[in-house]
């Protein structure tokens, strides 16, 4: 989800960038040596698996995967969201330099509220996981839509029905946002928890396996 | 997945230049043009980034592709923006009042989406990733995020792959994408494999850096001495983004 | 590049385990149990066992990346334990992994084949001109700009090989080196191994190419290391019959 260039205010686009800049500074500290590497190819999946389409219906959209990213990375699903974006400014010119860092905050805020709210819940019940992780797919997908409308209105009040637009055109993204979120996390929770930061917190002495 | 970057190699008087400055103007000229408000400035932005691809010998057929992109986006401006920017009635069609506001505004996004693309495409995608990857560390950006840019690219391929496979064994077992359970169900899990196989090879990617001393450091080879003098290129653009500043205060 | 020292004496082995055990966390059953090996300045030995039996665990294990249950790693004639002393070890051992993928992180060859020296505090000019000395050593000349993700795979081994051998070690671990190359290219790859001056380890399924490098072999079981006999490969010519274990 993008806003593409030449419709934000100088006000909007500059705001977006300084809170995105912030976010990135803070998710690069959370980044250790450690992790660079898992970062940044989580990130390139991230991108990769954006690319994918499902069908509604007799469209198609693609899909977000904030939610997920966000209960993956933490605080560093800002830089590596950003950089996903700078790959997608470069190879397939979506959004663009001015519009970086509001498309950085779009989509990575979701992420993080996401990140507080759910990752306690990944490794309860299954019901309780089924259901927060329905919510958190879907929130994100909501909030950024959210972002996207604010932005827009910030920018210009006449704006307003194309906010509303493209609030209502997200929610079947929403649904099928939440559901994919439901079966992802339920698969990665079965065939890899310590993926979840959450997870790794919670015992830090884990050496992981790997084939011999 | 088929991702290029056509316009990365190429021996024109643009791709020879310094990265660095490129990068600068490029950043500094989209945000003018992106706050622009007055037509004469913003035309001529727009003859100077249709001057930055025609220097970049840009390939005509793969820029007016990569500008197609804009398409949806700006039927949807014209389509909407006209019928709400409430103000002096043009005309009514059917039903609807068009109004001038709209014109005039879809109108300045148009000019303004469409410039700040192609000096994007003139300036910086005239790079490999690598060279801009090097080019932004140049310039000062957290040497972390320069490595999650190059690490990120290099990755995109072997998930790409891994992705294509995947995908080929579901469709060989007869998979179809509907709008069903089912079909989600499977995307998911394809989505949650591609994850656990990018976090297993993460760990052993790590390991390897640090088998060969990695300490946090992005040493760079990049060899700016090798391009050609910038001086003529950031005079030349410099006065004329002054020029575009001084027209729009101006009017 | 790649000059033996020969400051330790010739009896003193390179590296020495002893009574080398390790679990992987949330198993019970030790993938090494005491296991014991002395390796020698200038020997290469081949390592064949099923998958899953430790092969790579072992490697691991030499260059600090696990650390283990109980027993000790000599190497140079020092124990290691510390991740510092394993860091100073790493300069000295180079290992070759599995995957190419997994080595190649650099997006073009010239950078990733100069990672290893910059890190060793090589200043650039050098670097690159290690780089090249490498490549150009294993048959890749003109290969310093190339796109890492771009090369076949047989081109992507030689270019981890050479990421190792910019780093101008003493000894190499390497883990399935042979593994998904066509026939020319691991001839190319032997041609070059046999050619290097260094003492090596290959964990390897392929009995061709132990047959080709390895002065002694080995296999494993029950998490220990158990001289095989020279005649057990002799069957190398006949590639179809060898998976009979």
């Amino acid at each position: 989800m993008h806003i593409s260039e030449g419709v934000l205010s100088g006000p909007v686009l500059i705001s977006g960038g300084i809170i995105a800049a912030t976010g990135t500074y803070i998710g690069l500290k959370n980044i250790d040596l450690e992790h660079i590497a898992n970062v940044g190819i989580l990130s390139a999946t991230f991108f990769v698996a954006s690319l994918i389409h499902i069908n509604i219906g007799p469209s198609s959209v693609h899909l977000i995967l904030n939610g997920i990213i966000g209960l993956l990375l933490g605080w560093a699903a800002i830089p590596a969201i950003l950089v996903a974006l700078i790959l997608q400014t470069v190879f397939f010119q979506f959004g663009g330099i001015t519009v970086l860092g509001i498309n950085t905050i779009i989509m990575a805020a979701p992420a993080i509220i996401g990140y507080y709210l759910f990752s306690p819940f990944v490794f309860s019940s299954r019901t309780v996981t089924t259901a927060t992780a329905f919510v958190c797919g879907a929130l994100a997908v909501f909030l950024s839509a959210l972002l996207m409308a604010m932005s827009l209105m910030f920018t210009e009040e006449n704006f307003l029905e194309v906010s509303a637009l493209v609030v209502t055109s997200h929610l079947p993204v929403m649904v099928v946002e939440g559901i994919i979120t439901v079966f992802c996390i339920s698969f990665l929770k079965k065939v890899r928890p310590e993926i979840f930061p959450s997870y790794r917190q919670q015992h830090k002495s884990l050496n992981s396996q790997f084939s011999t | 997945m088929n991702i290029t970057e056509p316009f990365a190699i190429g021996n024109s008087g643009i791709h020879l230049l310094d990265p660095r400055p490129r990068v600068v103007i490029a950043v500094l000229f989209s945000t003018i043009t992106a706050v622009l408000q007055q037509f004469p400035p913003l035309f001529l932005a727009f003859a100077l980034a249709l001057f930055l691809v025609f220097r970049a010998r840009l390939n005509p057929v793969i820029v007016g592709k990569r500008l197609t992109i804009l398409g949806l986006f700006l039927t949807m401006i014209w389509l909407l923006v006209p019928l709400t920017f409430e103000g002096e009635l043009v005309t009514r069609f059917w039903k609807l009042n068009i109004y001038l506001p709209g014109i005039v505004y879809s109108a300045k996004i148009t000019i303004k989406s469409v410039t700040i693309l192609l000096i994007f495409m003139s300036l910086v995608a005239t790079m490999p990733i690598t060279t801009l990857g090097h080019t932004l560390h140049r310039l000062r950006l957290p040497e972390k995020l320069v490595f999650l840019l190059l690490i990120t690219y290099r990755y995109l391929f072997v998930i790409g792959e891994e992705y294509v496979r995947l995908r080929t064994a579901m469709k060989i077992r007869g998979f179809k994408s509907g709008t069903n359970l089912h079909s989600f169900k499977t995307t998911a899990y394809l989505i949650g494999m591609l994850f656990v196989r990018a976090s297993v090879r993460a760990e052993r990617v790590n390991q390897a850096m640090r088998l060969r001393g990695f300490n946090g450091h992005f040493y760079s080879l990049e060899d700016f001495a090798a391009y050609r003098s910038s001086g003529w290129f950031l005079t030349f653009a410099l006065s004329l983004l002054i020029l575009i500043l001084v027209l729009e205060w101006l009017l | 590049m790649a000059a033996l020292t020969t400051d330790s004496a010739k009896t003193d082995p390179l590296i020495r385990i002893t009574d080398l055990t390790f679990i992987y966390p949330g198993s019970v059953k030790p993938v090494l149990r005491q296991l014991n090996l002395d390796f020698h300045q200038g020997e290469r030995v081949g390592i064949m066992a099923p998958n899953g039996s430790g092969k790579t665990t072992l490697f691991y294990l030499l260059m600090g990346l696990l650390k283990p249950d109980s027993g000790t790693i000599e190497i140079f004639g020092k124990p290691v334990r510390s991740e510092k002393e394993f860091e100073n070890i790493r300069k000295r051992i180079g290992m070759l992994f599995q995957d190419s993928d997994d080595q190649l992180f650099s997006p073009t060859v010239l950078e990733d084949v100069a990672f290893g020296p910059l890190n060793l505090g090589k200043k650039p000019a050098e670097a690159k001109l290690i780089a090249r000395d490498t490549l150009n050593q294993l048959g890749l000349e003109g290969f310093e700009n190339r796109v890492t993700h771009k090369l076949s795979g047989g081109e992507k081994r030689l270019v981890s090989l050479a990421t190792v051998l910019a780093m101008e070690p003493e000894v190499l671990l390497l883990d399935e080196p042979s593994n998904g190359l066509d026939e020319e290219t691991k001839t190319r790859l032997i041609t070059h191994l046999s050619d290097l001056d260094l003492s090596y380890m290959i964990i390897s399924h392929d009995h061709d190419f132990l047959y080709e490098l390895a002065q002694s072999n080995y296999t494993m079981k029950n998490g220990q290391l158990e001289p095989m006999e020279r005649m057990h490969i002799h069957y190398h010519s006949h590639p179809h019959t060898s998976h009979r274990h």
